[in-house]
C-alpha cells in the first residue's frame, strides 16, 4: 500500500479522459430528447434544449449534477429503510452467507470428487452443467416454493447465492486438493501417514490458496444471486428490491444511483476476500500462480 | 481400492439398481391415478428404491471410471439424472404435492410438448437474437481490445485494472438502467449481454497473449520476426485456449445475462419474460419447460464451443 504502483498514472488519466467524454455524450444523448419534451410542450423549467438536456425526468444518461443529487437523495438519512446503506448491508449478509453455505457444499463435492472417481464420473458433468444451465431462471420459482413451506426473508436469497456460488467452490477446491505435487505425496506415505492424516496436514492446507481464488469470484456469483433474488420475489430490503421498485418507478436517476452503489459493493466485498486471503495466508502474497487455464474445468468439458 | 477388478461387486450393483428402479417405478405405475397420500409403508419403499439405485449407482459407476469413450463414461451421470427425475416423480406422487407448487417430471414434460411452439419463439427470442448476437459483439470487442492492451503497456496499466475492478461488479444491477436506455426491445438485452461478456474476454485473452515463455519469444526476437508475425505464430495461438475458456464462460454468461435482463421489461416475448410471467401465476410447468428448453440450448452452445476447442486447440497439454 506504501509504494505508489506504476498504474496509478495511466489509471488517472483513463479515468480523465473518460469523465472529459461522459459531458458531450450526454449532451449528444439528451439533447433529442429534451427537444422532443420541448417540442410536445412539456412543463420544463427551461428554454432551450441545451439547458433541458441535464434536467430530464429520465434522462438517457444522467448528468453528474443529478447523480450527485440522487445520490444525496437515497443514502441519507443512513438508518433510513428506504436509503441504501441498510439495504446494502441486507443484501450483503444475504451473500456472505450464501457464501458460506457454497462453501460447505463446495467443500463436500470436492472431497467427493477427490476421494471417488466413482463420485466424480456420476455427478461432475451435472456440476458442469448445472452452470450452462441460466440458473437465474429458477430464482422466481424457487422462492415461491421455498416460501409455501415457510422459509422467508433472508434465507432464500441466500440459498440461490449459495446455488450459484458452489461452483466455482467446487472447481477450486478439488484443484487444491489435487494441488500438492506427487513428491509431497509421496513423502506422507513414507511416514506412512493415514488417508486421514494426508488431508488434513498436506491436501487442505495446500487447497487454501486456490479457496480464496474460488471465493472471489463465488462472492460476485453469490452478489448477483442475491440481487437477483431479491428481484424476482416480494422482498421488503435489499438492493435488488430498491432497483424493481426503482424500475418500476422509471426512476432513471435512482437506477443509476443504485447501480453504481452495488457496484461499490461488489468490489467491497471481494476486497474483503482479500484482505482475510492476507490474514490467513500470509506466506502468500500472492493468489496460486495460474499455470495456463483451469484444468478441473477442462477436464469436466471431457467428460461431460 | 477402485482399481480392483471385482465383477461380482458390479453384478450386485446392477442387481441393486434394477431392483430400485423397478420399485420407484412400480410405485408411480401403481399411483399413477390416486389422489391420496400414499401409506408411510410405500413412503419406506420408495425411500428403499432409493436407496438401492444410488447404492447401485455407486457400484456400477467403479466400472466406468476409466473408460475413454465419452459417451459409455457418461452412463453413471445420465443415471444419476434419471434416478433423480423417477425419484422426485414418485416422491411428488406420494405426498400428493398440489401441480401448481411442483410439477412432477411428467408433467412437465406433457406441458413441455404443449407449449413447444410458443417457448420455441421465446427461445429464438432469447437466444438468437439477444444472446448470440450480445456473445459475438461482446466477444469481438472483448478479443480486439486485449490485443490493443498487451500491445501497448500504457493501456494495460490503465485500462487493465479496471477491467478486473469491474469483474466484481455485479452486472444484474446494470440491466435495468440498459433496458431503461436502450427500449424494451431485443437490442437493449443483446447490449447486457455484450457488457456481460466483455470483461471476461479481455482478461482472459491479455493472459493468454502474454503469459508467452520467455524463450519463444527468444526465438522469435532471433528469427527476425515482426510485430504481425510475433502476434500471428506465437501470442494468438499460446491464446487460444485461455480464448476459448472465455468463450465457455461467456455461453454462460449470455443465457444468464439475456434472460435476467428481460425481467426488466420485455416486448411480450422470450423465455426470461415468459419464466417471470409463469412464475407470477403459479404456472410451474411451464416455468419448468421454460427451464428445460433453457438448459438444453445453454448446455448444447457450451458443448459446441468445447467442440471447436478441441478441434482448434487439439495439442494443448490439458487434452494430452
Amino acid at each position: 500500500m506504501m509504494r505508489i504502483s506504476p498504474s496509478l498514472v495511466p489509471m488517472l488519466v483513463v479515468a480523465l479522459m473518460v469523465l472529459a467524454l461522459y459531458w458531450p455524450l450526454m449532451y449528444l444523448a439528451n439533447i433529442p430528447v429534451a427537444q422532443r419534451a420541448l417540442d410536445t410542450g412539456a412543463a420544463l423549467p427551461c428554454q432551450t434544449a441545451f439547458e433541458c438536456a441535464t434536467q430530464l425526468r429520465s434522462p438517457v444518461l444522467p448528468s453528474p449534477q443529478q447523480l450527485w443529487n440522487g445520490f444525496g437523495n437515497l443514502m441519507f438519512p443512513l438508518n433510513s429503510p428506504n436509503a441504501i446503506p441498510i439495504n446494502a448491508a441486507v443484501t450483503a449478509f444475504e451473500t456472505v452467507v450464501g457464501l458460506l453455505l457454497a462453501a460447505a457444499v463446495g467443500f463436500f463435492f470436492a472431497i467427493g470428487m477427490v476421494v471417488s472417481r466413482a463420485f466424480e464420473r456420476a455427478l461432475l458433468p451435472w456440476i458442469v452443467a448445472s452452470q450452462t444451465v441460466p440458473i437465474i431462471a429458477i430464482a422466481p420459482m424457487l422462492v415461491v416454493l421455498l416460501g409455501q413451506y415457510g422459509v422467508q426473508g433472508w434465507l432464500p436469497k441466500a440459498i440461490i447465492a449459495a446455488y450459484i456460488a458452489f461452483f466455482p467452490i467446487t472447481i477450486g477446491v478439488a484443484k487444491g486438493l489435487k494441488s500438492p505435487d506427487p513428491m509431497a505425496l509421496d513423502l506422507m506415505k513414507t511416514y506412512n501417514a493415514s488417508h486421514w492424516q494426508t488431508y488434513l496436514k498436506l491436501r487442505f492446507p495446500a487447497s487454501v490458496p486456490y479457496l480464496f481464488t474460488a471465493f472471489k469470484v463465488a462472492m460476485t456469483a453469490a452478489l448477483i444471486g442475491a440481487i437477483v433474488a431479491e428481484i424476482s420475489t416480494i422482498s421488503f430490503q435489499g438492493i435488488g428490491k430498491m432497483l424493481a421498485e426503482n424500475s418500476r418507478a422509471s426512476d432513471v436517476v435512482a437506477m443509476w444511483v443504485i447501480m453504481l452503489s452495488s457496484a461499490v459493493l461488489g468490489i467491497l466485498l471481494v476486497a474483503l476476500v482479500n484482505w482475510l486471503e492476507r490474514l490467513l495466508t500470509p506466506w502468500r502474497r500472492t493468489g496460486p500462480v495460474a499455470a495456463g487455464p483451469s484444468r478441473p474445468a477442462r477436464e469436466g468439458v471431457r467428460s461431460a | 481400492m477402485s482399481g480392483l477388478y471385482r465383477p461380482s461387486s458390479y453384478w450386485t450393483g446392477w442387481l441393486l439398481l434394477g431392483l430400485g428402479f423397478g420399485l420407484l417405478l412400480w410405485f408411480i405405475v401403481a399411483w399413477w391415478d390416486q389422489s391420496e397420500p400414499a401409506s408411510s409403508a410405500q413412503k419406506l419403499l420408495i425411500g428403499l428404491g432409493f436407496l438401492g439405485v444410488v447404492w447401485g449407482i455407486a457400484r456400477v459407476a467403479q466400472q466406468f471410471v476409466d473408460t475413454p469413450n465419452p459417451v459409455i463414461g457418461f452412463t453413471p451421470a445420465a443415471l444419476t439424472l434419471l434416478a433423480l427425475v423417477v425419484t422426485a416423480e414418485a416422491l411428488l406422487r406420494a405426498y400428493q404435492v398440489p401441480a401448481g407448487l411442483i410439477p412432477t417430471p411428467s408433467r412437465v414434460l406433457s406441458t413441455l410438448l404443449e407449449v413447444r411452439d410458443v417457448l420455441l419463439q421465446d427461445a429464438f427470442q432469447t437466444v438468437v437474437l439477444e444472446a448470440l448476437v450480445g456473445y459475438l459483439i461482446g466477444c469481438s470487442l472483448g478479443l480486439i481490445t486485449a490485443l490493443l492492451v498487451s500491445r501497448y503497456v500504457f493501456l494495460e496499466r490503465g485500462l487493465l485494472p479496471y477491467a478486473t475492478i469491474f469483474s466484481s461488479i455485479p452486472i444484474v444491477a446494470l440491466a435495468p438502467v440498459l433496458v431503461k436506455m436502450i427500449g424494451i426491445d431485443w437490442p437493449s438485452k443483446a447490449v447486457i449481454v455484450a457488457v456481460t461478456v466483455f470483461f471476461p474476454m479481455v482478461v482472459n485473452t491479455f493472459r493468454g497473449l502474454t503469459e508467452v515463455s520467455p524463450l519463444s519469444l527468444d526465438l522469435m526476437r532471433s528469427y527476425a520476426a515482426g510485430e504481425v508475425q510475433q502476434y500471428r505464430w506465437l501470442r494468438l495461438p499460446n491464446a487460444l485456449p485461455f480464448i476459448f475458456n472465455a468463450l465457455k464462460l461467456g455461453t454462460t454468461l449470455a443465457m444468464i445475462g439475456a434472460i435476467v435482463g428481460e425481467f426488466f421489461g420485455a416486448n411480450g416475448q422470450g423465455l426470461g419474460f415468459r419464466i417471470q410471467i409463469e412464475a407470477g401465476r403459479f404456472g410451474f410447468d411451464i416455468v419448468w419447460s421454460a427451464i428445460i428448453v433453457a438448459s438444453l440450448i445453454g448446455i448444447a452452445w457450451y458443448n459446441l464451443v468445447a467442440w471447436l476447442e478441441r478441434r482448434l486447440t487439439g495439442w494443448h497439454v490439458s487434452f494430452r
